[in-house]
């Protein structure tokens, strides 16, 4: 008896001297050092300063529709859709987006849940500086420069 | 070539710049202006709608050309055409000139669908016809 409570009570110690090297504490440790929202913020936000240019790069995507005539009628569709979309990226990044959400809860269940995302601009000046079109995919790598002057209003 | 009576180098001046003043009215009368629109919706990443609107203005429009674009023709005075044979490098074009985005998405009940609208509004745009190419300018 005496000698099984002796060997629980090593145990118990090499467990506790061995505890900061588990994965618990670690992960624990990992959320102390982790930086805030706000340093976060701070770091990684780009913004826009005077006598500078911005370069904002995207990547579109567009799909052929399945009703075409042939292959390069399906790579000029792709292509269009891809644009358009790089055209929506670079407004979303330069504007923002507006969301709207709305969750209907009857009886403790989710009966219906809706996000919208919606983002109006204009955009001019951007530059096609890749096209790729692979298994009815195509991809636009777009980039625009602004400058803080496009911003001033008169 | 001098002719007897002396007088080839003033009959000459006088031809030429007679022609000089006809041509420049011609000139002006080729500039035309028109209005283009284009429009264009993609759904869910796939192209519908696109459409090109081309008419020629019945009032003048006011404003500066900017931005030029040069096609090269052979004596066609018909834009409609022009642009035609050269459609992808005149949208090109109206993508540089700049169009206005709109774009919705909806994830209704998980469900993905979203659609963007690429819209050129109704531009005025200054078409110079000459002998070996079109240019095109928008009026700001």
């Amino acid at each position: 008896m005496k000698l099984s409570l002796v060997i629980t009570a090593l145990f118990s110690g090499v467990l506790l001297i061995a505890a900061p090297n588990t994965g618990r504490v670690q992960a624990f440790q990992d959320t102390v050092t982790t930086p805030t929202f706000s340093q976060v913020e701070e770091s990684q936000e780009v913004l826009l300063e005077k006598n500078k240019n911005l370069l904002i790069s995207v990547l579109g995507q567009g799909v052929a529709p399945m009703n075409t005539y042939s292959p390069a009628q399906a790579f000029a569709l792709a292509k269009r859709a891809a644009i358009a979309d790089a055209y929506r990226l670079v407004a979303e990044k330069v504007k923002g987006v507006r969301v709207d959400g709305q969750d209907i809860i009857k009886n403790m269940m989710v009966k219906r849940s809706t996000v919208r995302t919606s983002v109006e601009a204009m955009v001019r000046n951007a530059s096609i500086v890749e096209t790729t079109f692979k298994e009815g995919l195509c991809e636009v790598e777009m980039e625009i420069l602004i400058s803080h002057s496009q911003f001033q209003f008169q | 070539m001098r002719s007897r009576d002396g007088n080839s180098d003033f009959s000459l001046s006088v031809s030429v710049s007679v022609g000089f003043l006809l041509l420049l009215p011609s000139l002006a009368l080729n500039a035309s202006e028109f209005l283009i629109s284009y429009r264009y919706l993609v759904k869910d990443a796939v192209l519908y709608n696109e459409t090109l609107e081309i008419s020629k203005t019945m009032q003048k429009c006011k404003g500066k050309p900017y931005q030029s674009i040069v096609f090269q023709t052979r004596d066609d005075k018909n834009l409609k055409k022009i642009i035609e044979k050269n459609h992808r490098k005149f949208v090109d074009y109206i993508h540089h000139i700049g169009l206005n985005v709109e774009h919705h998405d909806a994830t209704i009940n998980y469900k993905y669908s979203s659609t963007t609208i690429l819209t050129l509004k109704t531009t005025c745009f200054k078409v110079d016809f000459n002998d070996n190419f079109v240019k095109v300018s928008p009026l700001k």
